[in-house]
């Protein structure tokens, strides 16, 4: 066991130094160059000049790249060009937001997903079934900043019920930030949902289809209680295998409900980095939502591996 | 128990690729039309239409520039099948060559191809698409080879894993053994034989691929102005959801539709493919 | 059916009476016949031997009498537990009965038993859903339960999970349920076929001795007539749907009347039989 957790664990070290090195390179290649950016179109050649060598821009890429490593490991984020304030601290202060709304559109998806997809495969081949996979396929083809935006007309504009964007802590006051949150929630818990229904109901489809399943009603058992205990249960365990992997999608796009929503998390930070040319910004926020994403995968795939030995005899 | 024959053609188990084949058809046709069938030129303005409803001279409305919103609508349907076209193209040639060489070669080759993969599919996808589109520069182009990108490690996996059965089977040893290059084996053996699930592939990476530019465009980094595109359609009409929600509605809709049509396509290819034990 | 049957003598009604039972399912070309007319008893503390091919609807036989047929089943006749008409039950009453009255012991052991639940609980469930009890009340008896099927340890055995059971003792914890509530009628279907010859003649003589101590009647469902020529006490051979004969064991594997019967005997190589009178 702990041989699996280290093998892992060095391919999750190696994925990560790699990952940064592409989006190093790939952000270090921009261009339309970060001083010109910075300083502004009547910028002269000698500002520019300065300014690259001040942020060691004229540096060679792999020599850039150690030492940028060799910072990031120490916390050190740099600054950023436009105002020349810490990344470190402003990533941190966004983070929370990010969170929240990954979290919340999480919940939404399985609040969602596993009735709904359990009860499809309980009804298999009827009416509910059927209805609840075309719904789901529906779901499933909507781009969630269309999502987002049809919200907002009906939500916003038609009864006025929730803010069209911004943000407050929650814990400065939690029905607002709650008000706020809901809406890119279930832009991005919508959508995601599609994919997690269909899962559930085929992870319940086998279940029912199994000997136990049988054995519990032949004993007596109420519907309730056969579902419930036998039959969701044991549906859970390879559903939540690939929920955990969707919750990495569903964390990458919150770039785009950010922007649409004025949240100040750091997919809208990603977009700030790009616009402004601000490589320091677009480096860290793209690297810190990457990590996220890897760090699930390896908590999913030490999981898995945990859970796997104990079923491992004589499986069909 | 005796078994019952079924006679007439099974419409049942092509059913999603019927409708999601005749969307995409009318997509298809719309976007290799487009200059024939729209009513207007996309990029004509007339600023005295500005942000009309739709009405009988214009069924989807004006914008904000007076332009024919469902002019721009097909038109921008050809971006996106063009983009889709080319991307999942770049991504299944480059995959499929990655996927079956690791499955040829396997050891360290298989090794290395593979972890790369494995790593460059470990990005979120828009993420990526927007680093990429950051480092390439904003064009249609670039779009076409950020997402192109983006579907390689998919296909190379499924090729891979076709590829990897197919080496198994008898007839790769024989060619072997009566010394057929590799080249041939690969081309001639296993190629065609991984072809059916990689087009099931290339059906979903269609659909995604609209989705991806629609979400390029949409933060600006795709088609830019006065292209239409329906993601940054949908963007201009953001600004304006209160006096002309049509602006929103229609190249949604389209995203909508052209998404779900390719799905289907893909869905029911992959159905229809499957033996299908389930049905009672 | 004019022979004398032992344990019928000075009883009122058998533990299961089914008469005429037919069971369709829709098909879409058209239905499919499972079970065509089958008449079928089983008495008080006797063991029925059930044997055909896979495919003879002896399953679907004891399905409908546990009523637990697959969703689209079509079922005509009457089935009577004890007296109770099963047929016309609602499925609260029904399911007060399975687990209680009437309990079935399936052929995988493995695939019966959840693998995520520890094995005592499974065992226990009986008692939850028809005595009420806790799951804690009911491990003492759980225990007990184990023990009385011969498997050793019970106390850790029930905290352990069914992958850490041998096949033998997963097939023992399984008639352990089946024994919880001394039921009626204990339908047994096909429960050796998955394990090796000397299992099996453990659990065979497990099922002789329930029935000796506890008086239940016990209906065996196989296809392995070696099995039936050492267990049984009555013999119904089906075919097709069709209850092609029945009787005694010594008669109907000493004079089998139908061919259908001939031809399965004349199948299975070690059997002790007279020899085939040529036509």
């Amino acid at each position: 066991m702990r041989n699996l957790i280290l093998s892992r664990l060095l391919a999750f070290a190696l994925t990560l130094l790699v990952a940064s090195s592409i989006l190093f390179v790939a952000i270090n290649v921009v261009p339309g160059s970060a001083a010109r950016s910075a300083l502004g179109i009547d910028a002269t050649p000698q500002a520019l000049a300065r300014f690259e060598a001040l942020h060691g821009l004229d540096r060679p890429l792999v020599v850039q790249y150690a030492d940028w490593l060799g910072r990031t490991f120490t916390g050190d984020f740099g600054k950023s060009f436009q105002n020349g304030v810490d990344v470190g601290p402003e990533l941190l202060r966004r983070i929370p937001v990010t969170l929240e709304l990954a979290i919340l559109a999480f919940l939404i998806a399985n609040v969602i997903a596993i009735p709904l997809g359990a009860f499809a495969a309980m009804r298999h081949q009827r009416i509910p079934d059927k209805s609840i996979s075309f719904i789901a396929t529906l779901l499933g083809a909507m781009p969630n900043f269309w999502l987002a935006t049809l919200l907002v007309m009906v939500l916003t504009l038609r009864f006025r019920l929730l803010p069209p964007g911004g943000y407050t802590p929650f814990f400065d006051n939690p029905i607002l930030n709650l008000k706020q949150m809901i809406m890119p929630a279930l832009s991005l818990g919508i959508v995601s949902s599609a994919l997690l229904i269909r899962i559930m109901r085929t992870a319940m489809i086998e279940v029912l289809s199994s000997d136990y399943i049988r054995t519990a009603r032949a004993k007596g058992a109420q519907e309730r209680v056969v579902m419930l205990r036998h039959a969701v249960r044991n549906a859970l365990a390879p559903y939540v295998n690939v929920a955990a992997v969707e919750f990495g999608f569903l964390f990458g796009s919150v770039v785009i409900i950010e922007d649409i929503f004025l949240l100040p998390g750091i997919g809208s930070f990603v977009l700030v980095g790009i616009i402004n040319r601000d490589y320091p910004v677009l480096l860290a926020s793209a690297l810190t939502i990457t990590l996220v994403v890897l760090i699930i995968n390896f908590i999913v795939d030490i999981a898995v591996g945990l859970i796997d030995p104990r079923r491992v005899t004589r499986h069909r | 128990m005796s078994a019952v024959a079924r006679k007439s053609f099974n419409w049942r188990r092509w059913r999603l690729v019927v409708t999601g084949g005749a969307i995409v058809g009318v997509i298809l046709f719309l976007a290799v039309f487009a200059p024939v069938i729209s009513p207007y030129s996309p990029i004509d303005l007339d600023v005295t239409q500005m942000l009309r409803g739709p009405s009988a001279a214009h069924l989807l409305g004006t914008d904000e520039l007076g332009r024919d919103v469902l002019s721009r609508v097909i038109h921008a349907a050809r971006l996106s099948m063009m983009v889709a076209i080319l991307a999942s193209l770049i991504g299944l040639v480059f995959g499929t060559i990655i996927g079956t060489l690791a499955a040829y070669f396997g050891g360290a080759v298989d090794l290395v191809l593979m972890r790369l993969m494995e790593i460059l599919f470990s990005f979120p996808a828009i993420l990526l698409a927007i680093v990429l589109m950051a480092s390439l520069g904003t064009s249609i182009l670039n779009a076409m080879i950020a997402i192109g990108i983006i579907f390689i490690p998919g296909f190379a996996r499924l090729a891979r894993a076709s590829a990897e059965s197919v080496l198994r089977q008898q007839y790769v040893e024989q060619a072997r053994a009566i010394g057929m290059s590799h080249f041939r084996i690969v081309t001639r053996e296993i190629l065609p034989n991984i072809v059916a699930p990689l087009l099931v592939e290339a059906a979903v990476a269609f659909s995604y691929a609209v989705l991806l530019e629609s979400a390029l465009s949409f933060l600006g980094l795709g088609a830019q102005p006065p292209d239409p595109s329906w993601g940054n359609m949908l963007n201009t009409g953001r600004g304006f959801m209160a006096q002309a929600p049509w602006l929103s509605l229609a190249p949604g809709a389209a995203i909508f539709l052209t998404v779900l049509g390719f799905n289907m396509l893909g869905d029911g290819l992959r159905d229809a493919f499957d033996p299908h034990l389930r049905d009672e | 059916m004019s022979e004398p049957r032992p344990h019928a003598r000075n009883r009122e009604r058998p533990a299961l009476a089914i008469r005429g039972l037919t069971v369709d399912f829709k098909r879409r070309g058209g239905d499919l016949r499972a079970v065509d007319q089958v008449s079928l008893d089983v008495w008080p503390k006797e063991i029925v031997g059930v044997i055909g091919e896979s495919g003879s609807g002896k399953t679907m036989t004891a399905l409908s009498a546990m009523r637990l047929l697959p969703y689209g089943a079509k079922v005509s006749g009457t089935i009577e537990l004890g007296g109770r008409d099963i047929l016309s039950l609602d499925e609260a009453g029904m399911r007060g009965l399975r687990g209680d009255r009437i309990v079935l012991i399936p052929q995988d052991a493995l695939q019966a038993l959840n693998p995520t639940m520890p094995v005592g609980r499974q065992v226990g469930e009986p008692y939850e859903f028809h005595r009420k009890l806790s799951w804690r009340r009911a491990a003492e008896k759980v225990i007990d339960l184990l023990r009385a099927v011969k498997i050793a340890d019970p106390e850790i055995r029930a905290r352990e999970y069914p992958h850490q059971f041998s096949g033998g003792m997963q097939q023992r914890a399984m008639i352990a349920t089946g024994l919880a509530l001394d039921p009626e009628l204990i339908i047994a279907d096909e429960p050796t076929t998955a394990l090796d010859v000397t299992v099996q003649a453990r659990i065979l003589k497990l099922l002789r001795e329930i029935r000796d101590q506890r008086g239940s009647a016990i209906m065996f469902i196989t296809h392995e007539l070696g099995i039936v020529a050492e267990l049984c006490d009555w013999v119904y051979v089906m075919n097709g749907g069709r209850v092609v004969e029945d009787g005694p064991v010594a008669r109907i594997f000493g004079a089998p009347r139908a061919d259908y019967t001939r031809m399965l005997l004349a199948a299975t190589p070690s059997i002790h039989k007279r020899k085939e009178r040529p036509r």
